[in-house]
């Protein structure tokens, strides 16, 4: 199987922990990954706060240069997904022109959901070597991959399930909570912070309450906003993981070192070590 | 009941001089303008507050998004452009998703943001709203963005870095950044995009240039 990957500037720069547990997880499942031809940003908030119509333009390219190549897109950040079905759905009905030869044919699946069908759900329990046995994560989902329903397609938008069906297949306790798609604050940090606080800081008061041990989540700007919170607390605090680390760690067990997580703020190896799911 | 009827009445006459007032010379004009330019059913809302009730940030508002949507069927276009709200909306999409008229709130909002930053009202957010230029502004430079590039540029606009020092803004940013440098997370320089030339027009024709 092969798809077009379409990474994100995130991706790039303040995610490459999670880029590089990307390319691992793929190759141990035998889906090769083919970077999108010389891509270029999708516009994220910036565009369409500033530019209706160059949020539609903009990830087009993109969505161009995956049919160059014949193959449908997978995207890793959940604002990349959005903005690309967006800019996909407009094309599609013939609302806006762009410069590029696209018909937005070529599907442009959200990696959580690509790999929580029934068969992938399937070929990743079949790849683990040492499951996640005890330890009890809350998924976090945000709100960018699963809202408006109507660009994202989730019918169960109130209450996702990839994440979760994801961690259960590779063996760990995905713990029910209300605060799955509560908004963490996004880049509104820049220039409010005491919102981007506010927010943040009461997701990961109820991730306790839900007795979690870890965060998991799939967006590289959440990532950035708990884990970062974290950095001048002393006591109680709790790591945040990229869902596809956590499959990194099942599918090669022999190869995982303290190492691969020194790129977290908020350390995860005590609770690893612990688990005794690292050396 | 008829108009008739209604002027027979002292306070209900009273209270429909004041609806005329309100909106004013422009009548729906406005409204007509954003449901348009939108494709929003604005005109559907029937005020059950379920947008604001949903909205993780309405405590931050000045105008909540139930009364931004009143507002705009009042034609009230200054007092919009001039809030804090169209700037602290996340674009979360809750109050879409939740509304049972399918007014697309969310969606307005933004509508509301692209007007603010095409008029000659300052905006009442200036960090966030030139944030979101500076991005732009990333991303005309290389196609792609980089965080460092980003906050760099961001700072040497006028006025953020002063407002920075005053509240003791920076000195945090920049030990949260040699953080994030020591632990390789900070990449220097953008990759940058091959074809510039493509984006580049995007922006001229967003500007109205043809060639």
């Amino acid at each position: 199987m092969e798809l077009a990957f379409y990474p994100g500037c995130s991706l790039e720069g303040m995610a490459i922990d999670y880029s590089r547990s990307i390319t691992a997880v793929f190759r141990d499942l035998d889906i090769e990954l083919e970077e999108i031809e010389d891509w270029s940003c999708c516009g994220a908030t910036a565009a369409h706060s500033l530019s209706e119509s160059m949020a539609v333009t903009l990830p087009a390219r993109n969505l161009a240069q995956a049919e160059k190549m014949g193959l449908d897109i997978v995207s890793p950040c959940p604002n990349c997904y959005n903005r690309l079905r967006a800019s996909q759905i407009m094309i599609q009905k013939k609302i806006i022109d762009v410069p590029w030869e696209v018909t937005g044919k070529n599907q442009v699946h959200e990696m959580t959901r690509f790999l929580a069908a029934p068969d992938m759900l399937v070929r990743i329990a079949d790849r683990v070597r040492k499951p996640l046995a005890g330890l009890k994560v809350v998924c976090y989902y945000g709100c960018q991959m699963v809202r408006p329903p109507r660009i994202t397609g989730y019918t169960d938008y109130e209450n996702p399930r990839t994440l979760d069906s994801i961690m259960t297949a590779v063996g760990a306790t995905a713990m029910d909570w209300s605060y799955k798609t509560t908004c963490c604050g996004a880049s509104i940090g820049i220039g409010r912070r005491d919102i981007q606080e506010f927010l943040t800081a009461r997701l990961l008061d109820k991730a306790r309450q839900a007795d979690a041990e870890a965060v998991v989540t799939s967006c590289p700007l959440c990532h950035a906003n708990l884990d970062l919170l974290q950095r001048k607390e002393t006591q109680s605090t709790i790591p945040v993981f990229y869902f596809t680390e956590l499959l990194r760690l099942t599918f090669d067990p022999g190869n995982a070192s303290s190492k691969w997580f020194r790129m977290h703020i908020t350390d995860p190896v005590p609770l690893l070590m612990k688990k005794e799911l690292l050396r | 009941m008829t108009d008739q009827h209604v002027e027979n009445i002292p306070s209900l006459r009273e209270e429909g001089n004041r609806a005329r007032k309100l909106i004013g010379d422009r009548g729906n004009h406005f409204l007509k303008q954003i449901e348009g330019e939108t494709r929003a059913n604005i005109s559907a809302c029937y005020q059950c507050f379920r947008c604001t009730n949903a909205c993780p940030v309405s405590q931050y508002m000045d105008i909540k998004p139930h009364q931004v949507i009143r507002y705009i069927q009042f034609g009230w276009r200054e007092a919009l452009l001039q809030s804090s709200t169209i700037w602290v909306c996340l674009s979360c999409e809750m109050c879409t998703t939740y509304c049972p008229n399918e007014v697309q709130v969310a969606e307005t909002i933004n509508h509301l943001r692209n007007m603010a930053a095409h008029s000659s009202i300052a905006p009442k957010e200036k960090q966030l709203a030139l944030f979101h230029q500076t991005f732009l502004e990333a991303l005309r430079h290389f196609g792609r963005v980089n965080e460092f590039w980003l906050m760099g540029a961001l700072n040497l606009k006028p006025g953020i870095l002063k407002e920075k020092i005053r509240t003791g803004a920076l000195t945090e940013e920049m030990a949260l950044g040699l953080l994030l440098f020591r632990k390789g997370k900070i990449k220097l320089l953008p990759q940058r995009c091959r074809a510039m030339g493509e984006i580049r027009k995007l922006y001229r024709q967003e500007r109205g240039e043809m060639d």
